[in-house]
């Protein structure tokens, strides 16, 4: 039988992947995805996790530090801030820029210049940072958002810092990552025994099922194990740390895994099939040539 | 110290494919695919090869976690070959996410809608607990006119 590439339409009834969303708002993103593979599902999750694009703070050169923090204590929790990224895709990552260090094409400054006057603790947080890009701010929830806490200055420290955030992938640092952790599950009831449970006497006591359970039927007592069974239903809960929107960080998500497939698919047409000279020992091959 | 840099993660040095096709001297229609700054993220879901009759093996390796390359190897009948079959497994899985993502604008235009309406009418939680996967999906309707017929 001739192998049918699967056939792109969205008419067309059952076939494809399924989605239903459960819940949306500012920070989550709750849907199941079925009908499609658990590779597919997974590399969703590790592109939504590793490979979806933001900005973070990435150099900081530090002018004055009379805190209590190091230096370096101080950038890494400069890193670790989330900024709004919406307009990432806009940016060009530093490598593939034709400046040497920082432009405005690949780069955005913030600063920061902070002096404790007064008797009392004062409390430099995300809302000091000031950008010179006004789309690409330190994230606030709502205006009673008091930042995020950076460090506590006593009366004459002082803190001056200048940070370049550049565009980057979590597969690099995780700072970039534009979710806190992505929710995954199958096969609730663990039907395909991929799943093995420690038990003392009661699996059903000792395992309470996920809230995920009731999505799907529960599996009659005795009920004979089908080994050919394959997963099919995907739960999937995405937390973002607000530098992105959940449906973003998907649909992105979505993009990054076209492009990837679609980068291969354009070598393998320049080059692919091309007997050239290898240096694993494998040389030309006449069946392989009649094949063409 | 003698960490190697970040960007050789991402950049392919000069010189070297994106996709390296080598042919195995010793069986028909099979082929190593080595390509260059790709991980599981790529190689597992290519395991949707093995959805495809004609191939008779398909698998990857990550030869080494410091070099951030990966190497597919697939062996077909006759009918075909490995170039062939890469080929057509990819355009399905991109066929597919082409679906999804025009699936998943669907889905929340509705979740959307759903959500404006529960909100507007200050309605306790009434959304999707309508759902049932077994059944189709037609809490939309329902929950905006429910909504609107309370009046607060």
């Amino acid at each position: 039988m001739a192998y049918n590439a699967y056939n792109p339409t969205l008419e067309s009834g059952d076939q494809g992947p399924q989605i239903h969303i459960r819940e949306i708002n500012d920070e989550v993103l709750d849907f199941v995805l079925s009908n499609t593979d658990l590779s597919v599902a997974n590399a969703l999750r590790r592109v939504m996790i590793a490979e979806v694009p933001t900005i973070a703070i990435d150099i900081v050169q530090i002018e004055k530090n009379t805190s209590v923090l190091a230096d370096e204590f101080l950038a890494h929790r400069l890193g670790l801030i989330p900024l709004c990224s919406s307009t990432v895709d806009r940016m060009k990552y530093t490598r593939d820029c034709n400046c040497i260090q920082a432009c405005e094409n690949c780069t955005v400054e913030l600063t920061l210049d902070m002096c404790c006057q007064d008797d009392d603790t004062m409390e430099v947080t995300s809302r000091n940072l000031l950008s010179n890009d006004p789309n690409v701010v330190p994230v606030l929830t709502d205006d009673n958002d008091p930042g995020i806490l950076i460090v506590k200055l006593r009366k004459g420290q002082e803190l001056k810092v200048n940070c370049l955030a550049k565009k980057g992938v979590a597969k690099e640092h995780a700072k970039w990552s534009p979710v806190s952790a992505v929710g995954f599950e199958y096969d609730p009831h663990n039907r395909l025994r991929h799943t093995q449970y420690w038990v003392e006497q009661d699996e059903k006591e000792e395992w309470p099922l996920s809230h995920n359970a009731p999505e799907e039927p529960e599996p009659k007592p005795g009920e004979p194990f089908d080994f050919k069974a394959e997963p099919n239903r995907f739960y999937f809960r995405v937390e973002t740390v607000g530098s992105l929107r959940p449906e973003e960080v998907f649909l992105t998500s979505i993009s990054v895994l076209q492009d990837k497939l679609g980068t291969m698919q354009i070598k393998l047409d320049d080059d692919g099939g091309q007997d050239e000279p290898s240096d694993m020992g494998y040389g030309a091959n006449d069946q392989w040539e009649n094949g063409y | 110290m003698n960490a190697p840099d970040f960007y050789e993660m991402f950049t392919l040095p000069e010189g070297v494919k994106k996709v390296a096709v080598h042919l195995d001297a010793k069986q028909p229609n099979a082929a190593i695919f080595e390509v260059q700054k790709e991980d599981h993220t790529l190689g597992n879901t290519l395991t949707k090869l093995l959805k495809d009759p004609r191939v008779i093996f398909a698998g990857y390796r990550s030869p080494h976690p410091l070099e951030h390359k990966i190497l597919i190897r697939v062996q077909t009948s006759q009918e075909t070959n490995p170039t062939k079959a890469v080929r057509d497994a990819i355009s399905s899985l991109l066929a597919e996410l082409h679906d999804l993502r025009s699936r998943f604008e669907f889905d929340m235009a509705r979740a959307t809608a759903e959500q404006e309406a529960r909100e507007s009418s200050q309605m306790p939680y009434a959304g999707t607990d309508h759902h049932h996967p077994y059944v189709g999906d037609t809490g939309v309707d329902a929950t905006i006119d429910a909504n609107v017929d309370v009046d607060f």
